[in-house]
């Protein structure tokens, strides 16, 4: 029997199937979880800290849970001090006694819990078959002092980098495929305009700048194109420009409506956005190259900050009993998932590189905190604990 | 001969238009369909230039053209207050104008980006409509970034979903 199952285990591994196998199921939260056995990797110096990152990192995936005699062995050590930290790190499956791999991780003191990052993903990967997210990064509008900015922080909420300090309203960061520039919409001026900051020189450079708005950047999967609404024809309406700053076309004609939070199909076939024609704000789907938009939210009397999810599935904030609920619709079968629930307002979800988890903006007695979602049921994780307002997130694209 | 046919039936739909709108003063901006062209719909009210240069005027000051939620048409009370306006503009040939759109706190901060900027441009669209020149007047969204009332309450967002008028010479 034993054999058996450990048999099938072996041949869904062995076929790469999208759903993993699991070795050991939970009963609580999210589906298929493996307990993981981290008894087995020591940790010497500053090294605790290291391994806490990637016991916190692997809880949130929503994969694993921590158990001694789980399914899952991890092997080695974690090492800290002297400039630098480190995991040699070995993953095993003990029911078949092989190995999924063996791996060194190494970063400088000053990006140390990488190291954990990257081993928890390139374990979820081994494991599950699926990308991880504890890696990625998450731009980010913050206000510490009252005063906003553009800021990038890691998966967990940590490494806060703050990139503008203009101290204006701004908003709506789109992260380039690449994941070397940010485009976003920014007030310092006076005026809602598009600007991209380059994140290896630091420099930002603007990019839209018609007579009229400027406004929710969203780049193209190939990274050549923003979707973004202008008004410079006068009233709001969706278009389409080169990330450089020039040729913008024009894509919706809506005299009497408003359109806003343009985002794409992961093939870059559509644009998925908010118009209000229909006496409220709703969620549309159009072509890249123009003709008759689709609305495809019905339920809830507003629909906005729509994010389309690297599997297809549309994420945006519905308003049901007064408050903002995130909602997942799949377009190909009109099936749609309320997210979450409760008196709170949930803005702005951006889908994780894992494809499984939102980040959104929680709003409670006016205060607005990133909290991580899980579209499989695990309950939401707080992310920003400093001081002020959080808001605006966006998730990189891995 | 049609031609005259078409153009008469169309000034007396637009007639029609005009009355049935009761006190309800829509944008002077014929309605659209989605994917439909409207042949100058696109440039009759294209944007000026951004004008950054001049001296504000401070002397002057004109009463906020306030607004429903999510609403940006222009109603009855309202009007008054653009048709001063652009009094005013007709004896001052030298100023120039920003009708600066803001909203209140709640919804999408996105969407009110958008929501601002067309409660300024249907501001624009209406001072156009009187005879104001399009070129004198530009317009600005502040979404919902700047309320005159910092207040959570309806007495608040009403004063809050409004366009200011910022005069330059």
């Amino acid at each position: 029997m034993v054999k058996g199952f450990a048999f099938v285990c072996l041949m869904c591994v062995a076929a790469g199937m999208a759903w993993g196998a699991d070795v050991t199921v939970s009963g609580s939260g999210g589906s298929g979880k493996v307990g993981i056995d981290l008894g087995g990797l020591t940790a010497a110096g500053q090294g605790g800290a290291l391994k806490q990152v990637l016991i916190e990192d692997l809880k949130r995936s929503g994969w694993f849970t921590m158990a001694a005699g789980g399914g899952v062995e991890v092997r080695g050590q974690c090492v800290s001090g002297g400039g630098s930290a480190r995991i040699d790190a070995e993953v095993i499956n003990p029911a078949t006694a092989t190995r999924y791999f063996s791996r060194a991780y190494e970063e400088p003191t000053a990006t140390w819990r990488r190291a954990a990052h990257r081993l928890a993903d390139d374990i979820v990967k081994a494991v599950k078959n699926k990308p991880g997210m504890a890696n990625a990064r998450i731009a980010l509008i913050g206000a510490p002092g009252g005063k906003k900015n553009l800021f990038i922080c890691d998966a967990d909420g940590q490494g806060l980098v703050q990139l503008t300090r203009d101290n204006k309203p701004c908003m709506t960061p789109a992260w380039s495929p690449d994941m070397r520039t940010i485009y976003y919409m920014s007030f310092h001026t006076g005026y809602a305009d598009t600007y991209s900051i380059e994140l290896g020189s630091r420099t930002r450079k603007k990019v839209a700048g018609f007579p009229g708005i400027n406004a929710n950047p969203a780049v193209s999967p190939s990274g050549q194109q923003l979707a973004i609404i202008l008004s410079r024809d006068g009233n709001s309406e969706l278009y389409v420009m080169s990330t450089g700053g020039g040729g913008a076309s024009r894509l919706t004609r809506t005299g009497e409506a408003a359109e806003a939070s343009p985002c794409w199909s992961p093939d870059g076939g559509q644009i998925a956005y908010v118009s209000d024609r229909s006496g409220s704000p709703q969620v549309y789907t159009v072509s890249r190259s123009g003709g008759s938009p689709t609305r495809v939210t019905h339920r809830g009397n507003e629909n906005v900050n729509p994010d389309w999810g690297a599997d297809g599935r549309l994420a945006y904030s519905s308003r049901r009993g007064g408050r903002y609920q995130v909602c997942v619709l799949d377009p190909r079968t009109g099936v749609e998932t309320q997210i979450t629930t409760g008196g709170a307002d949930y803005e702005e979800a951006s889908w994780a590189p894992d494809g499984r988890h939102l980040v959104a903006a929680k709003t409670s007695g006016y205060h607005s905190d990133l909290y991580l979602l899980d579209t499989l049921g695990d309950p939401e994780v707080r992310l920003t604990t400093m001081q002020g307002d959080w808001y605006s997130p966006a998730w990189s694209p891995r | 001969m049609p031609r005259t046919i078409a153009y008469l039936s169309f000034v007396l739909m637009m007639s029609l238009v005009v009355l049935t709108s009761g006190c309800k003063t829509k944008k002077p901006r014929p309605a659209a369909t989605d994917g439909e062209v409207l042949p100058g719909a696109d440039t009759e009210y294209a944007m000026p230039e951004r004008f950054e240069d001049g001296e504000r005027i401070t002397d002057v000051a004109f009463e906020n053209v306030l607004f429903g939620y999510n609403q940006y048409d222009i109603t009855g009370a309202e009007v008054a207050k653009i048709e001063a306006v652009a009094s005013y503009l007709q004896q001052s040939t030298d100023v120039r104008l920003i009708a600066e759109g803001n909203c209140d706190e709640r919804g999408s901060r996105e969407y009110n980006v958008s929501l601002g900027e067309n409660r300024a441009q249907a501001v624009r669209a209406y001072l156009i409509s009187l005879g104001i020149d399009g070129a004198r007047v530009q317009t600005k969204s502040n979404g919902e970034e700047m309320p005159l009332d910092a207040g959570h309450g309806e007495a608040a967002w009403a004063i809050n979903r409004r366009v200011e008028f910022a005069l330059y010479r």
